[in-house]
């Protein structure tokens, strides 16, 4: 499995949710990259992925290449979590 | 002023001998065409009228000057050549500013002569003949006279430098392109200040269409660029109720011919006119009352016009295919159909689909413009649109209200920031920023001449913009874009990281860090000033080939290895704005993903070109190809370009570029194809551009023969 990409932006009701789903992922051991979209490189990223709203979780296998997300959406901890082992 | 003076020679010593030279027998041939004779008081007026060089001083440069042609051997002298003569005597003086303030704006004969003789190539859509050296000559004057009184010397220098590109200076006492409704002129006539007579709204599709076509050679001689419509059909079809097919047809011929044979408005130059079309009613014209003949509302909404307007458009792009009395494509106007969610809800899209996608095939016409979500645009120029946000959308419920400018165009050479980056990050995002705020200066000086000029009302030169028939100026200026433009991403890309977008992840990364940046910097320009900076894909026409050049001179050897094209032939460029390599092998729909990415980023609109040299895909593959790039991507506009070769000879055109006519065998032929946003005759075209064309990847392994005909593949 690849890593998990988190987009968020600091004026964004929603998105400290997805943070914090970003957070316990992290502690049990999945790749986590935190990207806000008002820096360059997040902004960048996010282009990448066609991300257009926030907050928005990418699940990624080894290549870079999308497995699923959820775009201008917040998703459960344990939908995550499901998507990240059926992709193992 | 005085043109020429002209010294009798025997009265040369009498003029040395006196001590006061006004009184004698000089004869001054003035540019009324009048003679005066020689007066030394005039060149102290001068001085003292145009600098703020004082009294004393100029009457001592006066004096020199003046002893200077007593004693020279010259026997005629020209009042360019005096006032060199003066402002060498200020140079003298070390008075700097005053010799800028007292220069003299021109051209050298040879100059000239050679414009009269040899076309322009600046811009492929200005013909050659008597009205286009006119324009050309006032363009010329007009640029210098920018470049010293209307910008600073910082952002006059970095254009001559080639940093930025400050674009139609030759235009600078006018915004650069604009976005119109129709609804005006339904609703208010065609009332123009300094128009001699005064019409009321039409009461009939064709008097519509002429008020049309008369307001848009209006607004061309009061733009730099494009004037683009929004939703023609729609607004036309309350004036269609109940019209034969044959009357249809023939409305939309004339409208079709009326702006492509425009040759005698500004410069000999056609408008350049975008037209709007919908498919479906847009949402935001559903419950719009609908304007009729004599700019009465007709009592219902623009739902009701459903029909008509899809007949209308059905029309248009019957004549689009037909193409001109030669079968040519039509150069203008340029349909820009609006792909939207609705657009594939509305029955019958299908079908229409098919129809412009034929159009696409068999002459090029089309482009594809895609408003997904609650995006709504208004498009014109070779790629620019507006993107409708909540005040417009307000603004729809009286659409006479949604006209729409972009005041000027900059465009950042980004080639250049590469080589002064000498490969370092930080340097090189530095400059950028560097460069954007080089770019929002200029458009602050811009905005401040132009607001000179829009203050002197309907009494001003810009009359028609600062005109007021529903309450506030024609030109809104509160709505006004200030755009930004790029040259050269994908050699950015390469200098800097030593590949070419197309050639790894990495580097198209890296190119999208680089956008990404500039779009936060003009967004954070926008907040400081309250103005709407936007980035844009510069179209670029001669500016490629600017940058290349410049850059070939200032950077060599490295830039040797960067420009694209035929250095040996002068035919270089460089990539336009953020697009991939054009000769890069790629699959098409791949292209258009790719290029799509960036998009989002580019606010007033992007455009991806499919090159198809001669081949005539299937209408069915070229709808797949549109749908899937609706629905799989973020490209913001797409274009199929074919190429032909026109005869002069016997009139006939055919597929593809050729040195003779395939027909009669002749040799006096045209090519035609898309040069940025705008098909043209390829032999109008600069060098930079022949090298792009010559370069240009025409998808031929991906259009692929099968049951239907030839294919484009989506993959």
């Amino acid at each position: 499995m690849g890593s998990i990409k988190i987009f968020t932006k600091a004026k964004c009701p929603k998105c400290p949710a997805v943070k914090e789903i970003g957070t316990k992922l992290k502690k049990e051991g999945v790749s986590v990259l935190h990207y806000d979209l008002d820096t360059i490189d997040g902004l960048a990223e996010a282009s990448f992925y066609s991300i257009l709203s926030t907050p928005s979780l990418v699940i990624e296998d080894e290549e870079e290449r999308e497995v699923i997300s959820w775009r201008g959406v917040v998703p459960t901890l344990q939908e995550v979590k499901d998507h990240l082992l059926s992709g193992r | 002023m005085a043109s020429i003076i002209d010294m009798k020679r025997n009265q040369q010593e009498l003029f040395k001998q006196e001590v006061e030279t006004t009184d004698m027998a000089l004869f001054v041939r003035t540019s009324d065409e009048a003679m005066l004779g020689w007066d030394r008081q005039r060149i102290v007026d001068a001085l003292t009228r145009e600098t703020y060089v004082d009294f004393d001083t100029a009457k001592e440069i006066a004096r020199e000057v003046e002893d200077l042609i007593a004693t020279s051997q010259i026997k005629m002298i020209t009042a360019p050549l005096i006032r060199e003569l003066v402002d060498t005597k200020l140079v003298e003086r070390g008075l700097e500013q005053a010799r800028k303030m007292h220069t003299r704006l021109g051209m050298p004969l040879y100059d000239v002569d050679q414009l009269i003789l040899h076309p322009n190539k600046e811009n492929a859509n200005v013909p050659h003949g008597p009205e286009a050296t006119n324009l050309t000559l006032a363009e010329r004057i007009k640029k210098e006279y920018a470049l010293l009184s209307v910008f600073s010397q910082e952002i006059a220098d970095a254009h001559m430098r080639g940093d930025i590109h400050l674009h139609d200076l030759g235009f600078i006492d006018r915004p650069y392109c604009s976005g119109q409704s129709l609804e005006y002129i339904k609703r208010f006539g065609l009332s123009l200040p300094n128009s001699i007579a005064m019409a009321k709204p039409a009461k009939h599709p064709e008097v519509l269409l002429a008020h049309m076509v008369k307001f848009a050679a209006a607004l061309q001689s009061h733009f730099a660029g494009a004037i683009g419509w929004d939703s023609i059909n729609l607004f036309f079809a309350p004036y269609l109720v109940g019209m034969s097919e044959q009357e249809l047809e023939q409305l939309a011929q004339m409208m079709i011919f009326e702006f492509s044979q425009q040759a005698v408005a500004r410069g000999g130059q056609a408008i350049f006119t975008d037209l709007n079309l919908y498919w479906e009613i847009p949402k935001h014209f559903e419950n719009v009352p609908a304007i009729g003949p004599g700019g009465e509302f007709t009592g219902k909404t623009y739902s009701d016009y459903l029909k008509e307007s899809q007949r209308f458009a059905e029309a248009l792009f019957d004549v689009y295919q037909e193409g001109d009395g030669s079968g040519r494509p039509f150069f203008f106007p340029k349909p820009l159909v609006h792909i939207t969610e609705k657009f594939f809800q509305t029955p019958g899209h299908m079908d229409f689909l098919y129809h412009i996608c034929d159009v696409s095939s068999e002459k090029g016409n089309t482009y594809y413009v895609f408003d997904r979500g609650e995006t709504a645009k208004i498009s014109e120029c070779c790629r620019l649109s507006f993107k409708l946000d909540q005040t417009d959308l307000e603004d729809a419920k009286q659409p006479w209200k949604m006209r729409y400018c972009a005041l000027q165009n900059v465009t950042l050479n980004l080639p250049r920031i590469a080589y002064l980056a000498r490969g370092e990050d930080s340097k090189l995002f530095s400059k950028i920023a560097e460069f954007v705020e080089l770019a929002v200066k200029a458009h602050l000086e811009k905005k401040r001449f132009i607001e000179k000029l829009l203050s002197l009302g309907e009494k001003g030169p810009l009359a028609l913009l600062a005109m007021d028939r529903d309450g506030s100026p024609y030109l809104r200026m509160h709505r006004a874009s200030f755009l930004v433009g790029m040259v050269g991403l994908n050699e950015l890309v390469q200098i800097h990281t030593g590949q070419e977008m197309h050639q790894s992840k990495q580097a198209f990364k890296f190119g999208l860090r680089v956008i990404a940046h500039m779009k936060l910097l003009v967004d954070k320009f926008s907040q400081r000033h309250g103005m709407r900076f936007v980035l844009e894909q510069t179209p670029a026409e001669s500016t490629a080939y600017r940058f290349a050049k410049l850059d070939l001179r200032f950077h060599s050897p490295k830039s040797g290895h960067i420009v694209k094209g035929d250095i040996s032939k002068g035919e270089v460029y460089y990539t336009n704005s953020t697009y991939l390599n054009n000769s890069a092998v790629l699959n098409p729909i791949e292209r258009v993903r790719q290029e799509g990415l960036f998009h989002p980023l580019i606010e007033a609109g992007a455009l991806t070109h499919i090159w198809l040299g001669e081949a005539r895909p299937s209408k069915a593959s070229l709808a797949n190809f549109v749908i899937k790039t609706f629905q799989l991507t973020q490209n913001d506009q797409i274009a199929f370009s074919p190429e032909f070769t026109t005869c002069n000879r016997c009139n006939r055109t055919s597929r593809g570029l050729r040195s003779s006519c395939v027909y009669c065998g002749s040799e006096d032929v045209d090519g035609i194809t898309r040069i940025t946003g705008y098909f043209t005759k390829i032999s109008s075209w600069n060098k930079g551009k022949i090298g792009e064309l010559r370069n240009r990847y025409r998808n031929q392994p991906f259009l692929k023969e099968n049951e239907e005909g030839i294919a484009l593949e989506v993959g």
